[in-house]
C-alpha cells in the first residue's frame, strides 16, 4: 500500500524570519473564548486556554454563578466543605479559585430573550466557545451548535459531557464516581477483596478537560486556516476508557481481565506503595540488573537471593520480598528513602502530602508556585503552568479568579461596544438576573 | 499506511518522536489522532520498553492469546494501543552515520519530542541550540520526570511515582487505611495530554511569528496541576485532606454498592435534594426522603454511615446493569462498574465507536481504544496499526529523505538501522 509521505522539504517554513516579535502575554494572546462551563471538566479546559493567554469570558448564571463556587472549603470558612447555603455567589472556594483563575466573569441569564441575544452577539466575536451543559440544553435555549454556527461559521464549539452528544447514555446523569465506574478505571483500582475504588480528586473530569483543550486547539488552528469551525464532542467516560492502556489491552489481546491488586504492581512485586517511618513511599524494583541495589540500600543481603533476581521470581515470592523490605522501610523517612533509591538509579517515589508539595525543593527551585492576591480569599500559592516554555517566552499568564459578574460591563463594552444606556436596558430586561448594575 | 479519507487539522505537521513508554507516546498519539505525521524513532539496542522484553516469559505482557511469538516486541498490546497511525523507524545515534541521518530528519521536522532521562539527548550533543542549527524554527518538547532544571532533574520517574509525588495517591483510599495507587499509571496520560495542548499552542504561535520554541515538561508539575484546588484548600484549612473512599466531600449518598452477582458493583450518587428524593422513590422507600436525618446534603453527609447500608441492602439483590438503567430513568446518577468485557460490548460505546477494530500484521484484528473525541468537521481516523520495529525504514529513509538503495543497505549492514533488536533494557 503506498505511503502518504510528504516531500522532504521543510513545511510551513517561517515567513517572519528574524523579524522583531513583540513580547507576548501568553501563547494564545488575542484568542477570544466564551466559557459556558461549570464544575470541573469544562472549567479546566477553559483554564488552560486562559493560562496560555486567551481572553476567557466565563458566562455565569445569575444569581449564584457556577455551582462550583459553592464547593468548600472557603478561605473565609475553612471548616465547611459541603455546598454553601448562600444567597449570594461564593467567591473564595478552593476549587473555584483554582479552576477559574485568569478568567473574566459576566453574569448573564441566557434563558431570557435579551440574554440569549447577547450571547449570540458575543459568540459572533469569539474564536472558541466551551460548554459542559447536559447535551441538548443549549439547543433547547436556541443556542445549539447550528444557531452558533449561523452567527459565526468559524467558531469552535467544544462540548464536554458525561457520555457525549450521541449514544444511548447521552442523557444519563453522572457524578465523578459514576464516570470512574463506567469508564473502566474503577474496576482496576482498590483492594482485591474490597469494592472498586475511585480516586480522591476528580481526575476523570479534569483529564477530560485537558483532552478537550487539545482537540479545541487543533480545531482552532483548522478554523484559522479554513474559516471552518466545528463542534468538538468530548465524553468524560470515553476519556477514561482511552487511558486504560494495559488494563484494556490485556483483555483485548488475551481475554485475561485485569483485577484489583491494591498497592502492588500488576504482575510485579516490590512495585507499589509501602509504609515508612513518617508516611508512605513508592518502591519501584527497577530493571532486573538494578535489583541488587535494593538489597544494598535496604541493608538486607537476603533480598539479593537469586530467587528474587528476576521479575517473575520476585512476583512468585512477593510476600517474602515485602517482609524483607519492611523493617528497613519503617525505620527510615520517606524523602531519605526516595533519594537513596534515586541516587542508585532506581525510580523510587514517595506519597507527598499537600504540605510536602508546597515545600518540595524541586518545585521551589523551579519557581513552580505563584502567589496571587484575591479580594475575597487573600494571598494563596497556586500551582503555576503545567508546562514551562523557554525562559522569557511569557507563555503562561497568572491572574486570579474573577468575582461573580466582575467584568459584565467591561466585556460587553470591549466586545460589543455597548454603552451605559445599552447596559441599563439589558439590566432592566432581566438579562443580568435580578438586581445587577 | 492508509491514505487519510477525512480532513485532518494537523496534516501539515511532522513530528519526530523519540519518546518512550506512555507519557510521550500519549502526547504523540493525540497528535497522530489529529492527523500529524508522527515518525517514531527507536534504537535497536534500546527500543521502547513498552514493546516488552526480547525473550519474555509467557503472559508477562499483553500478547495475543498470551503467546509472545517469534517477534514479541511487535506483538505487545501495551505498545500497539499507543502507536497507531504512526510511522516507525530505527536509528543508532551513537554512530556518525546515524547522527548525519538524524540531523537530516530534524531538518525536515516541525517538532522533536523526547522523554529520556534528563540530559540524555544533550549528552549526545543535541541540546536545543544544536538542534536549531538543523531546523531554526524547531519546536523541541523535552519531558523528563522532574523537568530540565532543579536538584531532582536527573531523577527517574514513572507514572506510578507521579501519582504519589503529586499528592493524588495521598487522597485516594479509605480514611482508616493508607494511600492507594490507581489501577493505571495516571501521571503518564495527564502529562502527555498537557504536553499535546501546549505543543499545539506553540505550533500556532510559530505559524504567526515564525518562531520555534523550547518546551520543558516536568511530568511531576503536570500532575500537580490537577491538584490545585486541594493545595489551596490545605492553605485555607491547615489540614491535610481526608481520604474518603468512594464518598464525596460535597454530597451524599455517593458510593459503590454490591449487586447480586460476584464482584459486580454499582455506583450511585445524589448530588442534590431532588436526586435524593428520586432515589428514595426508586428504592420504594419514599419515606427516606422525609427522614430528618437525610433532609439536606449537609445532613446526609453527616449520616452517611447510616445511609449507605440501607442502599447497599437494597442494591445487593439486583443486577447492576439493569439497576443502573432503572435509576437513570428516575433521574439518579448511577452507573455499573464496567469491566473489560463490559466495555468492549457496551451498547453506548459501540454506537459511538469508542473502541475500534484494527488489523495488525502480526496480531490480527483486535479492539483498541479509538480517538478520544468526536470532531464534526475533521473527524479523523486511525490510519494504520502500530508499526513493527523499523517497519518504515525504507519508506522514511528512501522516499522521504531520498537516500538511495545502496546507502540504505549500508546503514543496515552497519547496524545503524534494522528491524531486529540487538538488546533491550526492560523494566
Amino acid at each position: 500500500m503506498p505511503l502518504e509521505l510528504r516531500n522532504a522539504q521543510p513545511r510551513l517554513q517561517s515567513k517572519a524570519g528574524d523579524a522583531k516579535i513583540p513580547p507576548m502575554n501568553g501563547l494564545l494572546e488575542g484568542v477570544r473564548a466564551l466559557d459556558l462551563t461549570h464544575y470541573f471538566a469544562g472549567p479546566y479546559c477553559s483554564r488552560l486556554l486562559a493560562g496560555l493567554g486567551a481572553e476567557v469570558v466565563k458566562v455565569e448564571r445569575p444569581p449564584l454563578g457556577d455551582p462550583l463556587r459553592g464547593y468548600g472549603p472557603f478561605a473565609s470558612r475553612p471548616v465547611q466543605a459541603s455546598p454553601a447555603e448562600s444567597d449570594v455567589p461564593m467567591e473564595d472556594g478552593a476549587w473555584h479559585l483554582y479552576l477559574n483563575a485568569s478568567k473574566r466573569s459576566i453574569g448573564l441569564d441566557i434563558k431570557t430573550d435579551e440574554g440569549r441575544e447577547t450571547l449570540l452577539q458575543l459568540a459572533a466575536q469569539a474564536d472558541v466557545l466551551v460548554e459542559n451543559f447536559a447535551p441538548g440544553t443549549l439547543g433547547r435555549l436556541g443556542l445549539g451548535y447550528e444557531e452558533l454556527r449561523q452567527v459565526n461559521p468559524a467558531l469552535v464549539v467544544t462540548s464536554i459531557s458525561n457520555f457525549g452528544q450521541t449514544g444511548p447514555y447521552r442523557d444519563w446523569k453522572a457524578a465523578e464516581v459514576n464516570l470512574y465506574a463506567m469508564g473502566g478505571l474503577m474496576n482496576i483500582t482498590g483492594e482485591p477483596d474490597r469494592e472498586p475504588l475511585k480516586e480522591g480528586v476528580p481526575l476523570a473530569q479534569l483529564g477530560a478537560g485537558q483532552n478537550a483543550f487539545v482537540a479545541t486547539m487543533a480545531a482552532l488552528m483548522y478554523a484559522e486556516e479554513t474559516d471552518e469551525g466545528q463542534q468538538v464532542d468530548i465524553s468524560i467516560a470515553e476519556y477514561a476508557t482511552n487511558i486504560l492502556e494495559n488494563a484494556l489491552m490485556q483483555y483485548s489481546y488475551s481475554g485475561q481481565e485485569y483485577t484489583r491488586v491494591g498497592n502492588r504492581g500488576y504482575g510485579r512485586a516490590a512495585w507499589g506503595i509501602y509504609p515508612c517511618r513518617d508516611g508512605f513511599v513508592g518502591i519501584i524494583a527497577g530493571p532486573d540488573h538494578r535489583w541488587p541495589e535494593v538489597a544494598r540500600i535496604m541493608e538486607r543481603d537476603e533480598l539479593a537471593d537469586p530467587r528474587f533476581a528476576s521479575r517473575r521470581g520476585r512476583q512468585d515470592n512477593a510476600d517474602e520480598v515485602d517482609a524483607l523490605m519492611l523493617p528497613w522501610l519503617i525505620e527510615h523517612d520517606k524523602v531519605d528513602i526516595f533519594k537513596a533509591g534515586q541516587d542508585s538509579g532506581l525510580g523510587f517515589s514517595f506519597v507527598a502530602t499537600m504540605e510536602d508539595i508546597l515545600e518540595m525543593e524541586q518545585l521551589l527551585a523551579r519557581d513552580y508556585f505563584v502567589e496571587l492576591e484575591h479580594p475575597a480569599a487573600g494571598g494563596l500559592r497556586y500551582p503555576g503552568s503545567p508546562i514551562s516554555c523557554e525562559p522569557g517566552a511569557n507563555a503562561w499568564v497568572f491572574g486570579r479568579a474573577p468575582l461573580y459578574a466582575e467584568h459584565t460591563g467591561p466585556v460587553l463594552s470591549d466586545w460589543l461596544g455597548f454603552d451605559a444606556a445599552r447596559l441599563s436596558e439589558l439590566a432592566a430586561s432581566g438579562a443580568f438576573g435580578g438586581s445587577q448594575c | 499506511m492508509l491514505t487519510p479519507t477525512t480532513k485532518q487539522p494537523l496534516k501539515n505537521y511532522r513530528i519526530l518522536d523519540l519518546s518512550r513508554i506512555w507519557a510521550g507516546p500519549y502526547c504523540t498519539k493525540l497528535m497522530a489522532d489529529l492527523g500529524a505525521e508522527v515518525i517514531k524513532m527507536e534504537s535497536l539496542s534500546v527500543y521502547d520498553s513498552h514493546r516488552g522484553p526480547v525473550s519474555p516469559a509467557r503472559g508477562i505482557a499483553a500478547y495475543p492469546d498470551g503467546e509472545p511469538g517469534e517477534e514479541p516486541w511487535n506483538r505487545n498490546g501495551w505498545f500497539n494501543c499507543l502507536h497507531m497511525s504512526k510511522y516507525g523507524i530505527t536509528l543508532e545515534l551513537t554512530s556518525d552515520e546515524g547522527r548525519r541521518v538524524f540531523e537530516r530528519l530534524v531538518s525536515i521536522s516541525d517538532v522533536l519530542i523526547e522523554n529520556f532521562r534528563q540530559g540524555s539527548l544533550e549528552r549526545l550533543g543535541y541540546d536545543y541550540a544544536a538542534l536549531r542549527k538543523h531546523r531554526p524554527d524547531l519546536i523541541y518538547v523535552s519531558m523528563p520526570a522532574f523537568g530540565n532544571t532543579g536538584p531532582w532533574k536527573g531523577y527517574l520517574g514513572y507514572g506510578i511515582g507521579q501519582e504519589q509525588l503529586s499528592g493524588m495517591a495521598h487522597l485516594t483510599g479509605y480514611p482508616e487505611d493508607g494511600p492507594m495507587k490507581s489501577g493505571i499509571n495516571h501521571g503518564d496520560p495527564i502529562t502527555g495530554s498537557h504536553a499535546a495542548g501546549v505543543l499545539l499552542a506553540a505550533l500556532r504561535r510559530r505559524r504567526r511569528t515564525g518562531k520555534g520554541m523550547y518546551i520543558d515538561v516536568s511530568q511531576q508539575e503536570s500532575s500537580v496541576a490537577l491538584m490545585g484546588g486541594e493545595l489551596l484548600a490545605y492553605q485555607m484549612t491547615g489540614e491535610e485532606p481526608e481520604r474518603n473512599g468512594n464518598r464525596s466531600r460535597w454530597y451524599a449518598p455517593c458510593n459503590t454498592y454490591p449487586g447480586k452477582d460476584e464482584d459486580r458493583w454499582i455506583t450511585i450518587a445524589a448530588t442534590n435534594n431532588d436526586q435524593w428524593a428520586s432515589l428514595a422513590s426508586a428504592m420504594g422507600k419514599p419515606e427516606l426522603a422525609e427522614d430528618s436525618r437525610f433532609a439536606t446534603a449537609e445532613l446526609r453527609l453527616a449520616h452517611q454511615d447510616e445511609l449507605d447500608p440501607i442502599i447497599a441492602d437494597w442494591a445487593s439483590g439486583q443486577d447492576v446493569l439493569l439497576l443502573a438503567e432503572r435509576l437513570q430513568q428516575a433521574g439518579v446518577p448511577a452507573g455499573p462498574v464496567l469491566r473489560g468485557p463490559d466495555l468492549l460490548a457496551d451498547r453506548h460505546y459501540s454506537e459511538r465507536g469508542t473502541f475500534i477494530t484494527v488489523d495488525h500484521p502480526q496480531v490480527g484484528p483486535r479492539q483498541y481504544p479509538g480517538l478520544p473525541w468526536k470532531m464534526s468537521s475533521t473527524p479523523g481516523e486511525v490510519r494504520s496499526p502500530a508499526p513493527t520495529l523499523g517497519q518504515h525504514n525504507h519508506e522514511i529513509y528512501g522516499s522521504l529523505l531520498g537516500l538511495c538503495a545502496e546507502e540504505i543497505d549500508a546503514l543496515e549492514a552497519e547496524g545503524v538501522i534494522g528491524a531486529k533488536p540487538t538488546g533491550s533494557r526492560i523494566i
